[in-house]
């Protein structure tokens, strides 16, 4: 059994359900991506997953407790989560914003410890932000941004990360920075990635696992390979598309099958 | 970041924030002695120092400084530190610099509910005006909450409605203060100016109760307020209880709002300005509770200095000159805003 899963999960806002009854096991080690057309419902996955919604039938399971009976900060401890969009303080620097991520860890009136500088210190050197740690973090680059987003993140040194929609309004070069970081955290320090992503490719070529969904339920889940087939764009997104293989990785490459204006 | 620790328990805070704290209570301590100085009559310092704790020193000294001088200063200081904490929770909470509680309608609400009591039971003691005040601001905050809330808090909503809502609290104060018997109005009138003038040991006593019970789970949640300026699915992924952190946050900082008001009546802008002074002398990233409350403390004592030195026969109400540094600041606020700045 794996350590986060949703079980025949309903989740909403209240009214119509968004998400309407899924199965999901979020394998440990590995990075997961979740895909689908707007609207699908992965974002609204992703933050029951992480506790932010409680669904209103089914369960979600994190180490085989029913995640709403734990206490906040007990979850806190076990997944992290990068919003999509955070707000950072005015005037706050690099290292004060990845500080916060240990607050989890922290209580009141207890002072700063070295557990807490070490996992701050190991955040700005995994995201290669040591050099800049005292820049604030209003005056960084958008790529800069994320990157010290996802140290806070890394921070709260949790087994599982939830990062919903990660690349967002960065430029390509920043996206495929932050997805190499992603997959170093995860292969390096073995935690657990689950992430909203909009770029087939970036989930066909970073993720171990794809969820695919389409109006609020999972219409497949496997590997790159399996998922993303002629079909199943077909099916979840109503594209014509053709799957090659990237010229790089091998791994599958989805281009519309029609050509500028509709033209085969 | 520094690090004061007391055995197993510990703050942390920065450098900076530390020195500009050390420093603002410094002054603090050496305007209170100029307030207990100030005025006619010979008095040492010494003298005023032991007239302020009670030891007795002799005939002028211990009245004037012992039960005018002392008990008006202290009340300014700890009023203006209410104010300087009730302002900096609501605008962190709402994440904008104009939520004060003088500002939308809160401190309005207090009013019509003290006049209220008095109007009721008449002026019986302090601390039933004060709970008439915690009653018509806690109303007057839900009223502002229900009526700004659409799938959370609408903050340009909030502010409307806190506006709106404090001009109702304005007229129902009027209506009461013409049913009152003539003499309870006029000095129901009086005490709704502002001010801390006449203000005795008792009055101290109670801003203190008050403080000291608001003030520790005001801190007790400051972690949580700091988180919760990054959003509310952050501060929760963070392990912060939003709803229940915020509720509390928002009960305490209208009780301490609500307190000043019975107290002193209510007084403009500290709850404003306070904390905006804090936050740009300590830069901190976010709120800043501590100073805010020691510059909203500085400021209201200042202002009643300041007052009490003018050539006029009357002595002027320490509102007035409060809102001399407040309305500037909150034209300058509109301005930026207006130029499409942070509102």
């Amino acid at each position: 059994m794996t350590r986060l899963q949703a079980r025949n999960a309903v989740i909403g806002y209240g009214g119509d359900p968004i998400v309407r009854g899924v199965d999901v096991e979020v394998p440990d080690g590995r990075i997961t991506a979740i895909v689908g057309p707007n609207g699908c419902g992965k974002s609204t996955l992703l933050r029951a997953l992480v506790r932010l919604l409680h669904p209103t039938e089914g369960t979600i399971l994190l180490d085989g407790e029913d995640i709403h009976r734990m206490h906040t900060r007990d979850v806190a401890r076990r997944v992290g989560l990068l919003p999509q969009s955070p707000i950072a303080p005015a005037g706050i620097t690099v290292k004060e914003l990845v500080a916060r991520g240990r607050t989890p860890h922290q209580k009141v009136l207890r002072p700063w410890s070295a557990e807490d500088e070490t996992a701050v210190l190991s955040a700005l050197h995994s995201t290669a932000l040591t050099d800049i740690q005292d820049a604030v973090v209003d005056e960084l680059s958008g790529g800069q941004r994320q990157r010290a987003w996802i140290a806070m993140t890394l921070a709260q040194d949790t087994p599982v990360m939830i990062l919903d929609e990660p690349t967002t309004y960065l430029d390509i070069a920043h996206q495929y920075d932050v997805m190499d970081l992603l997959h170093r955290l995860n292969t390096r320090q073995e935690r657990t990635i689950v992430m909203v992503v909009h770029d087939l490719h970036q989930a066909a070529r970073y993720a171990h696992h794809v969820i695919a969904m389409r109006d609020g339920v999972v219409a497949a889940a496997g590997a790159p390979a399996d998922v993303f087939t002629e079909d199943l764009i077909r099916e979840v997104f109503a594209l014509e598309a053709r799957v090659l293989a990237d010229p790089v990785t091998g791994t599958p490459l989805v281009v519309p099958a029609h050509g500028p204006g509709g033209a085969r | 970041m520094r690090t004061l620790t007391l055995g197993p328990v510990g703050i942390t805070t920065h450098r900076r924030t530390f020195a500009v704290g050390l420093i603002m209570s410094a002054a603090l301590a050496a305007l209170l002695v100029f307030a207990l100085m100030q005025g006619q009559s010979n008095i040492t310092v010494l003298d005023s120092l032991r007239a302020a704790v009670g030891i007795p020193v002799g005939a002028p000294a211990d009245f004037i400084v012992g039960q005018v001088r002392a008990p008006r200063a202290l009340t300014a200081v700890l009023v203006g530190a209410m104010l300087g904490l009730s302002g900096a929770i609501l605008q962190s909470l709402t994440r904008n610099p104009l939520a004060s509680p003088d500002f939308i309608g809160i401190s309005a609400g207090a009013g019509a509910g003290a006049v209220l009591t008095l109007w009721l039971v008449g002026a019986t003691s302090l601390w039933v005006t004060a709970a008439g005040a915690a009653v018509g601001a806690l109303t007057v905050a839900a009223l502002i909450f229900a009526l700004s809330f659409k799938r959370g808090i609408v903050p340009l909503r909030l502010i409307l409605a806190g506006i709106g809502m404090g001009f109702v609290a304005q007229a129902a104060t009027q209506y009461f203060l013409t049913r009152m018997d003539v003499h309870e109005a006029s000095n129901a009138l009086g005490w709704l100016v502002g001010s801390v003038t006449g203000r005795t040991w008792t009055h101290v006593t109670v801003a203190a109760a008050v403080l000291a019970i608001l003030l520790p789970p005001v801190l007790w949640h400051a972690r949580a307020l700091r988180t919760m300026e990054m959003g509310d699915d952050a501060a929760r992924a963070l392990g912060i209880r939003v709803a229940a952190a915020r509720g509390m946050l928002a009960v305490c900082s209208v009780l301490l709002a609500a307190g000043a008001v019975a107290i002193t009546g209510p007084i403009g802008f500290i709850a404003l300005v306070a904390p905006a002074i804090a936050l740009r002398l300590t830069r901190n990233a976010g709120v800043t509770l501590i100073p805010s409350a020691l510059m909203g403390a500085l400021l209201l004592l200042a202002a009643d200095q300041v007052a009490q030195m003018m050539p006029t026969t009357v002595q002027l109400p320490v509102g007035v000159f409060t809102a001399a540094v407040g309305a500037p600041y909150l034209l300058w606020l509109v301005w930026r805003a207006s130029r499409g700045g942070p509102a």
